[in-house]
């Protein structure tokens, strides 16, 4: 049996904690991820039970529901989302501080859910904003919110400080405010956002 | 209660000038209805609500419905070459908008009374008297009819769109109202969603 | 024991520098971090004033209620009161008779003025 050869690993055998810049600065980060506050449907009632003393969010950090975007680091969109109540969604996410992570909570905010081929729902905020986690269910239970942070945890633990793979938000080229959509005459314009969202292929079978 | 009819009887002795018709639902439910004119519903409205025998103080549900243009087959007797036929023609019979109000009785505890106001028709002639001064709690259900079907309520305090945005213009619960061509992305399309989304991949936008 | 004839002030020196280091050295590292990784990404949606996700509409210099300047000169009188009664209280069992005859004056027009305001219906907000 070969010996591990990591050093890290090693030195934590014996008591000394070594880590790099990056790892230090994701740890960090990724153990105060603090929503902004807003409820869009029934969804933002699960969110509200995942904070409260049963599911109790705040061991992961993240306890502190901001009621400004300019405090806050994720954006937990729960619930239906119609076209009259877009452009504001958006707005609130240009606001927000870099960096900023979005969690689409259940399956209206995913893809408009039961209400898709309603006149006034959106099919899905991805089209407008960059969303990191998706978490399906109608509503989703307060264990798959936490499911989703945990899994939005991972992902910053994992982001990269420098090179070419770095986050958006470490790239000075790369946008942090996206078009905010209008309302026009028969339905929000433009339908998406062709530099965040693209209709994927999938043949219409039937 | 009175029956409807015996309402009707009343309210046509109150108000001899208004046109009230016995609509009648054949359906289990008999929950027949009164069809009022324009002209005259605001002031039967009042009579029902402040008749003694009625008290209908509360106005439970507004609702719209829409009427299409619908085409009938009648049999017509035509002189064609010097013999009398009977020929077979078709008409249009032209829509029109429907609002319906459910009334109920707070002080009494009975109803409900339905009452139905119709417009002349679906494009221009929209408007019918607005009832939110007589039952304050139809303000946000007019407003809501307005907003869906394009029914236009005059004397409403407070005539604007409901949940669509200022700017909308459509109505998107009228038979016609054709909902954004956006079905590039239809993971699970079936039946009229299905053609929708294959019109897509006709025109190139899907593979 | 034998008591400290000499403070050694030096050391006094040593405690401030710390407190100011520990202050503004987090403050420059943050600096730094943010001119090496992160770029700046200001925008006018990110930097407007509102924070509700509305776009604001119309002008914010707008015209206030002539009451409320009224309101607000007798909340001034009021609190200036307030900043003279305190020193008098304060120093009040050490005072002459002819001290508190003066505050009784100045409290009396004080209080006549508060009536006189009263009757003219300032205080009613509407």
């Amino acid at each position: 049996m070969s010996r591990s050869l990591n050093p890290t690993s090693d030195l934590r055998a014996q008591g000394v904690v070594v880590t790099s810049i990056q790892d230090f600065y994701n740890w960090g980060r990724k153990n105060s991820v603090w929503p902004l506050q807003f409820g869009l449907a029934c969804c933002a009632i699960e969110m509200i039970a995942s904070t409260m003393a049963r599911y109790d969010m705040a061991r992961f950090g993240s306890e502190v529901f901001r009621p400004s975007p300019r405090q806050a680091d994720l954006m937990i969109v729960s619930g239906t989302v119609t076209k009259k109540m877009v452009p504001q969604i958006v707005r609130l996410y240009n606001q927000m501080a870099e960096p900023k992570y979005v969690i689409a909570m259940g399956a209206c905010a995913i893809s408009g859910g039961p209400f898709k081929q309603g006149y006034n729902v959106l099919k899905g905020i991805d089209r407008y904003i960059p969303v990191d986690v998706h978490i399906p269910g109608c509503p989703p239970r307060p264990e798959a919110l936490i499911h989703a942070l945990m899994t939005l945890q991972e992902k910053i633990g994992n982001q990269q400080l420098t090179g070419e793979s770095r986050p958006r938000h470490l790239r000075a080229n790369a946008p942090s405010e996206f078009l905010i959509p209008v309302q026009g005459p028969h339905d929000v314009e433009p339908p998406f956002n062709p530099d965040v969202w693209n209709a994927p292929k999938v043949p219409a079978r039937g | 209660m009175e029956t409807l009819e015996q309402i009707r009887a009343r309210v046509v002795a109150a108000c001899p000038e208004a046109v009230v018709d016995l609509v009648l639902n054949a359906s289990p439910s008999a929950q027949h209805s009164l069809r009022v004119d324009r002209e005259h519903v605001a002031g039967v409205a009042l009579f029902l609500r402040d008749d003694p025998g009625l008290r209908l103080d509360y106005c439970s549900n507004v609702t719209g419905i829409d009427w299409p243009d619908r085409t009938e087959k009648v049999k017509v007797k035509r002189t064609v070459e010097g013999v009398e036929k009977e020929v077979e023609e078709t008409r249009t019979i032209p829509g029109f908008l429907e609002v319906v109000y459910h009334l109920y009785s707070i002080a009494l505890k009975h109803g409900p009374v339905i009452l139905r106001v119709r417009t002349i028709d679906r494009l221009q002639e929209v408007a019918v008297p607005s009832l939110t001064p007589v039952w304050r709690g139809c303000e946000l259900q007019e407003r809501e009819i307005y907003d869906l079907f394009g029914v236009h309520f005059d004397g409403h305090p407070d005539l604007r769109r409901l949940l669509m945005w200022e700017g909308f213009k459509d109505h998107p619960m009228r038979k016609d109202y054709v909902d954004p061509d956006d079905y590039e992305y239809e993971p699970t399309p079936h039946d009229r969603v299905l053609e929708r989304a294959k019109a897509w991949q006709d025109r190139g936008g899907v593979v | 024991m034998e008591p400290l004839l000499e403070f050694p002030n030096h050391v006094v020196l040593v405690f401030a520098a710390m407190a100011v280091g520990f202050g503004v050295g987090p403050l420059i590292l943050a600096r730094i971090w943010a001119l090496t990784f992160s770029p700046r990404k200001p925008g006018i949606e990110k930097s407007s004033n509102y924070e509700c996700g509305l776009a604001s509409a119309g002008d914010p210099g707008g015209n206030q209620n002539i009451h409320y300047y009224l309101y607000a000169i007798v909340f001034l009188v009021f609190d200036v009161e307030s900043i003279f009664l305190i020193p008098f209280a304060a120093a009040y069992t050490s005072l002459s008779i002819g001290a508190l005859l003066t505050m009784a004056v100045f409290l009396l027009l004080l209080a006549e003025g508060l009536v006189w305001a009263w009757l003219k219906g300032v205080l009613t907000w509407y």
